[in-house]
């Protein structure tokens, strides 16, 4: 397949990943401060891996993302004013303020939803995946998953099965090298993720999830191959956390200095601007204005967020439970 | 030069007595081993039909390389750490052989107390400080961009070649056990390095004008100016990326790049030139772009070749040249990438230029035919083992 990004492309590659960095380190500051409920867990740094997959995605595919799944939200095109909106428990939250961070859900944008329990969404993504198969939408079904997660049973199922009916599935491991406090190294019996698919018979590969080209042409492939029959495939995406498994975590499994480094030398965002730019792709004024364009729109996003009325009494028992006629 | 470094390498009878022991100030037989822990696992599994390899065969081919290595001669094995498992079963291994008492001779093994970055700097460095270390050829499991890392450290020490990558054009695919007997007659001088060893052509790319001035990389199979404008995920599996092409050798029974000048025009390895083609751009369907509409006749030659496992593309050849060394060429891109040994490495700036030039200073190989050819010619297998049975009499009647 070609893989060549159009300037389009570029811009809104670039966009969608500033848009996150800026939403996370924004959530950093303000969960500081004590106004958010509950937890949040943010996904700065590992931007390249949900904008790279998105791009190749529209609204008739369906995602399951994780604990840490504000940037997939994001990548996927789930409103930013009602994911904000949302982590501050507002009524103007995509889920009227009762899911928080962990459950910020969009089915109008294929966002199945973040999800509290570590390895959840590989049988969604299999019934979604199914679900286009049997009504030949041609879309498919993206389930990411972390290291910690790739160790559930509930993975093995869903790979199994989804290979198993030749789904048109993918699983994308985001390695980032700790489950919670647990390095990887430790915790996951085999020397890579991706091997593990050769086990349930599909292809799995491994990519540098620093890098936005190399997740955009490995997911491509990968979604591609699923669209046209070609069932499941593993990419296994290695890449790292800027921030703590939650807010407040001391990180004391980290090595000092470690994410200092990572931050100087393998920012995504930061690699993806040299490079576009040197290929006379972008500019650097069109990637100054985006940045000023996003940083306005979280600043708005967090003040509309904090004016918002909470949900009320009334509120407590809408949206839980189906009516079926 | 080996030819120096491997004290007895000339003369046979005494290389054999420093192998029987019988020359007691020689210096322990080693050989470095690396085996690239990452190989075998790129987007190729999934653009073509490549398998992966895996860790655990990794190991085992080591395992079995330092059985012959061992079995000959060699004393001492140099190889690297790793965070994925092949040291770690390599020490099982090595655990195993020593807890039950096997008579078959195995170097002693040291893992090399380097730092580890999961890159390919782990292979630099590694080669360096093998060379350093004085060894006498490193054994390389890998696939070309394996080989194309350690050639860039080497120097004049010889490479023991074994494919385990995807595209493998460089590396020999054989039995690890017999590469390993053919490494130990090489390493402790029983076959002499002229017959024992090939000098290898290289492509040598400098980069004379740019940001990246300065730079120099090289290949050992085949430089490809690809058509993607960023390295992405480094594989080139798209005939339509690829315009032009630069081979050290082409073979018509290779895979990957190489074979499309095989498939047309191939050259040996011994030969004294390489190749340079160029190719059409591609319509969406794979036909050769027509300025002209659908009657225009293509500005090329359309050629099937097996760029990678499983896949038989068409590619238009639109020129076939000799690449004759010695020249430096300017490569004509201002846009692209370029590939070296089938991985996009270099991101081409439109002030960037680039020239290439095709010479003699690639790696020295064990030709493990005629290795063990000459082996065979001169009865070393009978002499070792006649001088291992001596040996072991001499012990048992020491020990009554």
């Amino acid at each position: 397949m070609s893989n060549q990004l159009s300037r389009e492309k570029l811009l809104e590659a670039y966009r969608l990943m500033r848009t996150i960095r800026e939403f996370e380190e924004r959530l950093h500051v303000e969960f500081a401060t004590g106004e958010i409920p509950g937890f949040v867990h943010l996904y700065a740094g590992e931007e390249a891996s949900a904008v790279g997959t998105m791009l190749h995605l529209n609204d008739r595919d369906y995602v399951a993302t994780t604990h840490r799944g504000h940037g997939h939200c994001i990548a996927k095109g789930v409103d930013v004013h009602g994911m904000m909106a949302e982590i501050y428990g507002r009524q103007t939250g995509v889920c009227k303020g009762k899911g928080g961070s962990m459950h910020i859900a969009d089915l109008s944008k294929g966002m199945l939803g973040a999800n509290g329990i570590v390895g959840a969404g590989g049988p969604l993504v299999c019934g979604a995946a199914l679900a286009a198969k049997l009504k030949k939408t041609g879309g498919v079904g993206v389930c990411f998953f972390g290291d910690g997660a790739s160790n559930q049973g509930t993975i093995f199922e869903s790979m199994n099965l989804a290979s198993v009916w030749r789904l048109p599935a993918i699983f994308v491991a985001e390695n980032n090298g700790y489950a919670e406090a647990t390095s990887s190294t430790w915790s996951v019996a085999s020397d890579n993720i991706a091997d593990r698919a050769s086990g349930f018979g599909m292809p799995g590969v491994i990519v540098d999830g620093f890098d936005f080209f190399a997740v955009h042409e490995a997911l491509g492939e990968a979604i591609e191959r699923a669209r046209g029959g070609g069932g499941p495939t593993l990419v296994e995406v290695k890449l790292s956390r800027y921030f703590g498994h939650f807010e407040g975590d001391a990180q004391t499994y980290r090595a000092p200095g470690e994410v200092q480094k990572l931050r100087d030398e393998k920012d995504c965002l930061k690699r993806f601007a040299e490079r576009v730019v040197r290929a006379e792709m972008l500019s650097s004024d069109d990637l100054v204005k985006i940045d000023a364009d996003v940083k306005t729109l979280i600043d708005d996003s967090v003040v509309k967020a904090k004016a918002a009325p909470l949900p009320t009494e009334a509120d407590l028992l809408t949206d839980v439970y189906v009516s079926y006629p | 030069m080996p030819v120096t470094r491997i004290g007895l390498a000339c003369d046979p009878q005494a290389a054999l007595d420093k192998h029987n022991g019988d020359n007691p100030v020689a210096s322990p037989i080693t050989v470095g081993v690396i085996a690239n822990p990452a190989s075998g696992r790129d987007i190729r599994r999934l653009t073509t039909h490549a398998s992966v390899f895996p860790t655990a065969e990794k190991a085992n081919m080591v395992v079995r390389l330092i059985a012959g290595l061992g079995a000959l001669g060699v004393d001492r094995v140099l190889t690297l750490r790793d965070r994925t498992g092949v040291a770690a079963l390599l020490l099982r291994a090595i655990d195993t052989h020593k807890a039950t008492g096997t008579a078959e001779r195995w170097p002693e093994v040291e893992f090399v107390d380097l730092p580890i970055t999961d890159s390919v700097a782990d292979t630099h460095t590694g080669t360096a400080h093998m060379v350093r270390e004085g060894v006498e050829l490193i054994a390389v499991l890998g696939g070309d961009g394996t080989h194309r890392a350690v050639a860039a450290h080497c120097g004049g020490v010889p490479l023991l070649t074994l494919s385990t990558g995807t595209n493998n054009a460089f590396p020999d695919m054989r039995e690890a056990t017999v590469a390993g007997m053919a490494g130990a007659l090489v390493a402790s001088g029983v076959v002499p390095p002229d017959v024992a060893l090939t000098r290898n052509k290289r492509l040598v790319v400098r980069c004379v004008a740019g940001p990246n001035r300065g730079r120099e990389e090289i290949a050992l199979v085949d430089v490809c100016v690809s058509r993607q404008r960023f390295v992405g995920a480094r594989a080139v599996s798209e005939p339509s990326d690829i315009e032009s092409l630069f081979l050290t050798f082409a073979a018509p029974d290779g895979i990957g790049l190489s074979s499309i000048g095989g498939a047309w025009a191939p050259v040996e390895r011994t030969a004294p030139h390489g190749l340079h083609l160029t190719f059409a751009l591609h319509d969406e369907d794979g036909f050769a772009k027509r300025d002209g509409g659908p009657d225009e006749i293509p500005d090329g030659v359309p050629i099937f070749a097996p760029i990678a496992p499983g896949r038989i593309d068409q590619v238009t050849m639109r020129t076939c040249e000799r690449f004759e060394p010695g020249d430096w060429l300017p490569i004509d891109a201002r846009r692209g990438t370029l590939a070296f040994d089938g991985e996009r490495e270099i991101e081409i700036g439109r002030d960037d230029r680039y020239e290439i030039s095709l010479d003699w200073s690639g790696p020295l190989t064990v030709d493990v035919s005629r290795t063990l050819r000459f082996s065979a010619s001169r009865q070393l297998m009978r002499e070792m083992a006649g001088a291992s049975m001596r040996a072991l009499m001499q012990a048992k009647t020491h020990a009554k």
